[in-house]
């Protein structure tokens, strides 16, 4: 990202605002608007740090505001009736342990009749129900979207184009959204993922108290920067070219992560009905390389009460398959002495493939919180969670060995909009 | 500009009158004759575009009581709704302004306006399509 471009962007809304105060009336209209949470989070373990995916650091028993808190400042600018230009800029904590800016929107967004709408740019990529504003807390009942869903794809933008339409029939409006570019991604330092030849589709239905959606994502999916990774590679394919064991490269050829396909499908139902609150979302992720082809969901309800809302959320993520490990436990007589102590080290690095990094790992949450709408632009939130990791240390980060006992994490967060 | 400036004057008095004087949803006399809770909540609701609705200012106590009978939510609700349409570049808030009377004035000027005043600051520029 180029910080110079970022600067200037995040410092447009402020020159943007002045502009404003002066409207004729006449001309481009200009909108500035912002949204923001404040947090602190803690843990109750020094053991391993809870963060959420792409982050590079998490929280332990001392108090943290950098896994939950941002800000974002947006500014529109309608052209015309039927053109508009927004830009979007997002202060957090993201792959690096800084806080850092990043240009989350900026597209021409064109009106082609009340039903149609194009933009071009950089758009929200619609991957999961609530992709594109999961980063707005005040829009949100939970803290944070369910880490055992929201981890499983890193990209949070898309930089092409996309088709909004909707329509109504009867009582049920229906909004259909077509996305196609490419998305890149930072998950740690150096450490890049993008996605080429990107198609989302987002469909949505809403009747009354009932929301209905069904998404699907298909690219082509390389992973890049990772020391680790491409050392474990090239060692299987200098161990099978050297020993004459074929099968290491095409295990090599397997786990690489080198414009492979890669799909995301889930469907999601949202019920706001009276003083009862529910959403729920089912997931499967696929990947012909290392990552792990998974299933994620998550089930959040919640009753009203005046200004508190209570919730109650679980989340789930197993894996439902990996790349088979096939390195050869030995190697066959007559071989040179150093050959099975290497296949055996390959081994124990192909396994450990199946928890590290872009959401690799398995586990469960239960969080309960409340949402106090304690002013007309503020929401003040408590939420604990508690975090089970299944067969290893889950998607906590910077783990000691060995660990993999259930943690609770509290976090009391003020989300704002402006 | 001197019936509108009356009409002003006798929405502020009558502004000043007790606070739960009913609200009615107009448009321009020039559109429909009727239009269903569900398409008004939906309008304000950022999920239709079949009208362009005019809001009134945030916290007064006639758009809490318009969000609550139409809508079936608090203003703050209608808020975090918003919010997630326009931080998505999906949509702009609805227009706010100041009074019963500017919300004629709005509707009067454009045959797509909707928007909620005080029963009793009905006249011939808006049309009502329902009574809460």
């Amino acid at each position: 990202m180029n910080k110079q471009i970022l600067a200037t962007l995040l410092a447009l809304p402020l020159a943007v605002n002045l502009a404003h105060a002066q409207e004729s009336g006449e001309g481009p209209s200009i909108k500035v608007s912002g949204f923001g949470t404040g947090a602190l989070t803690i843990s109750n373990t020094d053991d391993a740090e809870f963060g959420r995916a792409n982050q590079a650091r998490g929280v332990r028993k001392d108090a943290r505001t950098g896994v939950d808190s941002n800000l974002g400042l947006q500014a529109d600018v309608a052209i015309n009736n039927w053109l508009s230009l927004t830009g979007q800029g997002l202060v957090r904590k993201d792959a690096e342990d800084d806080y850092g800016a990043e240009a989350t929107l900026a597209f021409a967004k064109a009106k082609v009749n009340d039903a149609l709408s194009i933009r071009v740019g950089r758009m929200g990529v619609p991957v999961f129900m609530i992709s594109e504003y999961r980063n707005v807390g005040y829009a949100n009942n939970f803290v944070r979207p369910p880490q055992e869903m929201y981890s499983q794809v890193p990209f949070n933008n898309i930089d092409g184009i996309d088709a909004v339409w909707q329509h109504a029939f009867g009582d049920t409006s229906f909004t259909a959204q077509l996305a196609a570019g490419r998305s890149k991604a930072p998950v740690a330092v150096n450490l890049n993922v993008e996605m080429k030849s990107l198609v989302a589709l987002n469909l949505v239905a809403e009747h009354g108290p009932f929301t209905v959606r069904f998404g699907r994502a298909d690219g082509k999916l390389t992973v890049t920067g990772s020391a680790s990774l491409d050392g474990l590679l090239g060692s299987l394919r200098s161990a099978g070219a050297g020993y004459r064991l074929p099968a290491l490269n095409t295990l090599a050829g397997d786990l690489v992560a080198d414009s492979k396909k890669a799909s995301f499908t889930s469907v999601g139902l949202g019920l706001d009905w009276h003083n009862f609150i529910g959403q729920s979302e089912y997931a499967k992720r696929k990947t012909d390389s290392y990552i792990n082809s998974t299933t994620s969901w998550y089930v959040m309800g919640g009753y009203r009460i005046g200004k508190f809302l209570p919730y109650y959320t679980h989340g789930q993520l197993a894996v439902d398959s990996v790349v088979a490990n096939t390195v050869p436990a030995a190697c066959p007589a007559g071989y040179p002495a150093a050959c099975t102590p290497t296949l055996r080290a390959l081994s124990a690095g192909v396994a450990t493939l199946r928890s590290s990094g872009l959401g690799q790992g398995e586990q469960s949450t239960d969080s309960i919180g409340v949402r106090w709408d304690l002013y007309s632009s503020a929401a003040l939130k408590f939420q604990v969670d508690r975090i089970t990791p299944k067969n290893g240390k889950g998607l906590f980060l910077n783990a000691n060995p060995g660990f993999s006992h259930a943690v609770t994490v509290g976090t009391v967060a003020v989300d704002f909009v402006f | 500009m001197k019936k509108s400036t009356s009409a002003a004057l006798a929405a502020l008095i009558l502004a000043a009158a007790p606070a739960f004087a009913e609200v009615v949803v107009v448009v321009n006399p020039a559109n429909a004759d009727a239009v269903s809770k569900e398409q008004i909540a939906s309008v304000y609701l950022g999920k239709s575009t079949a009208f362009t609705p005019i809001d009134q200012s945030d916290g007064s106590a006639i758009r809490g009581e318009f969000y609550k009978k139409v809508a079936d939510k608090d203003a703050s609700q209608a808020k975090a709704l918003w919010s997630k349409l326009v931080f998505t570049g999906k949509a702009s808030p609805p227009k706010e302004v100041g009074s019963s009377a500017d919300v004629k004035k709005a509707v009067a000027a454009n045959p797509k306006a909707i928007g909620y005043i005080e029963k009793s600051a009905v006249d011939a520029t808006v049309k009502v399509v329902l009574t809460p």
